[in-house]
């Protein structure tokens, strides 16, 4: 699992590879921990890589979520597989998130 | 200020060795205003304050210097003004001020009351009043939004007065601020009756009278309150023992809308006749993963999806609901055709 956290004016990008499972949720969490301290920004999960995505992965994306709601940041999540978005879906967590497409 | 006599120049080198503590002072009251309408929840329209500028007081002086003693005896020097939406809490915010200052009621004006019953003018409650720690007294400004929108206007004409003003633009000004007065009742009415509306509507839906509920806003939010997706999210969540993260459904009242429900009752019957099917998608989906987490706002999400396939609605129905539930997005058509697929094949679809 590879992340990578960019800025883009003042907006962070974190560009997500691989497959976020219990076992490297831990790790995954404080590399994204960045977000979570500028949640008052702008946010993009950029997850055009992510392969697989757990219930532990969803507690992160739902960390920052919070963070964002609390702080007044914004977060997108971009380009989801169509099987994430499976996930997202019968979570109920598909509304939670503004999800865009690239390709829109 | 050349102009001005010894008298009126020691009252100015006066104001200027009290312009900071008058500064502090300016500050504290808005403060104090800010903090108590913070607790007590009164929301208004804004909270203004300024000290008087050295050039007005000059100009105060020149005019009526004599009739001040010192600068103790000129009671706008510090001057706050506070701006309702609503005038019944032009009253509140007075009763605040009452409470909070020493009010000196010889000199403060209800400006609201001067005015014969036959006319129509300025309207504005003006206390001065004084606090410990500043030796001098302030005046507090208090009116509505539409009342602050009349006296900036009529400000704005250019005369100091409102005798100067020609007879014939007077008497507009009048008669515009009569039209004014008679919006602040009406807002403060329509505010009353959605207050009682409210109340009615929370009373019918705790005494389970749903039918008689038109669906809106209010009443949904109130729906919500008695929860009535939880049993159907707890039964979900209990498959996979799962927690289930709280989250707004009022975007659901749109759902429904579309859904064509006109009262609550419409809402309660589609959740009595469609959670079995609600129940079988998510049992479908996720029964065979480890997915251990979902969101409240799943049960209505699968209830919508069970309903809108049972009814007929088809992809066409399912897109719509995607589209209201996570934005217009083209990948919607392919997420309603999966959804569709799933939904059709269920148990519940045959019974």
């Amino acid at each position: 699992m590879e992340v990578k956290i960019t800025e883009q004016d003042k907006t962070l990008v974190a560009q997500l590879a691989g497959r976020l499972d219990t076992a490297v949720s831990q790790e995954v969490s404080a590399q994204l921990q960045p977000l979570v301290d500028n949640a008052d920004r702008t946010l993009i999960l950029d997850c055009k890589d992510l392969e697989y995505i757990s219930s532990s992965g969803l507690r992160i994306f739902l960390t920052i979520r919070k963070a964002a709601a609390a702080k007044g940041g914004k977060v997108i999540v971009k380009d989801i597989s169509t099987e994430i978005r499976q996930v997202f879906m019968m979570t109920g967590f598909l509304n939670l998130f503004e999800v865009v497409s690239s390709a829109e | 200020m050349n102009n001005l006599d010894p008298h009126c120049q020691a009252i100015l080198e006066e104001y200027r060795q009290a312009k900071p503590a008058c500064d502090d002072a300016a500050v504290k009251v808005k403060a104090t205003l800010e903090k108590v309408f913070k607790k007590s929840g009164l929301i208004v329209a804004a909270i203004e304050s300024r000290v008087k500028t050295e050039e007005s007081l000059a100009g105060k002086l020149e005019l009526k210097g004599s009739k001040y003693a010192s600068l103790a005896d000129i009671t706008d020097i510090v001057g706050v003004r506070v701006i309702t939406f609503y005038i019944d809490d032009v009253d509140k915010v007075a009763s605040a001020v009452e409470r909070l200052f020493k009010v000196d009621w010889e000199n403060s004006v209800d400006k609201r009351k001067i005015h014969e019953i036959d006319s129509f003018g300025y309207m504005s409650l003006h206390y001065i009043c004084s606090m410990d720690g500043f030796p001098y007294r302030f005046e507090i400004q208090m009116r509505t939004v539409l009342q602050h929108a009349w006296a900036n206007m009529n400000h704005d004409t250019g005369y100091k007065s409102g005798v100067e003003i020609p007879l014939e633009y007077r008497r507009s000004l009048s008669r515009l601020s009569g039209l004014l007065e008679l919006a602040d009742e009406q807002f403060s009415e329509i505010r009353a009756d959605l207050a009682d509306y409210r109340r009615r509507i929370q009373a019918l839906v705790a005494s389970g009278n749903l039918s008689e509920v038109p669906l809106d806003g209010d009443s949904f939010r109130s729906f919500l309150n008695t929860r009535p997706f939880d049993p159907l999210n707890r039964r979900i969540a209990s498959m996979n023992q799962a927690e289930i993260q709280e989250v707004s459904l009022m975007g659901y009242l749109e759902v429904f809308k579309m859904l064509q429900c006109k009262t609550l009752g419409d809402i309660a019957k589609i959740i009595k006749d469609n959670s079995e099917g609600a129940f079988q998608l998510a049992c479908y989906q996720i029964g065979l993963t480890d997915l251990d987490i979902i969101s409240s706002s799943l049960g209505p999400q699968d209830l919508c999806i069970a309903y809108i396939v049972k009814v007929g609605g088809g992809k066409a129905g399912l897109k719509m609901l995607l589209d209201i539930i996570n934005g217009v997005s083209d990948t919607n058509v392919m997420m309603a055709e999966i959804l569709f697929e799933q939904t059709s094949n269920l148990p519940f679809m045959n019974q």
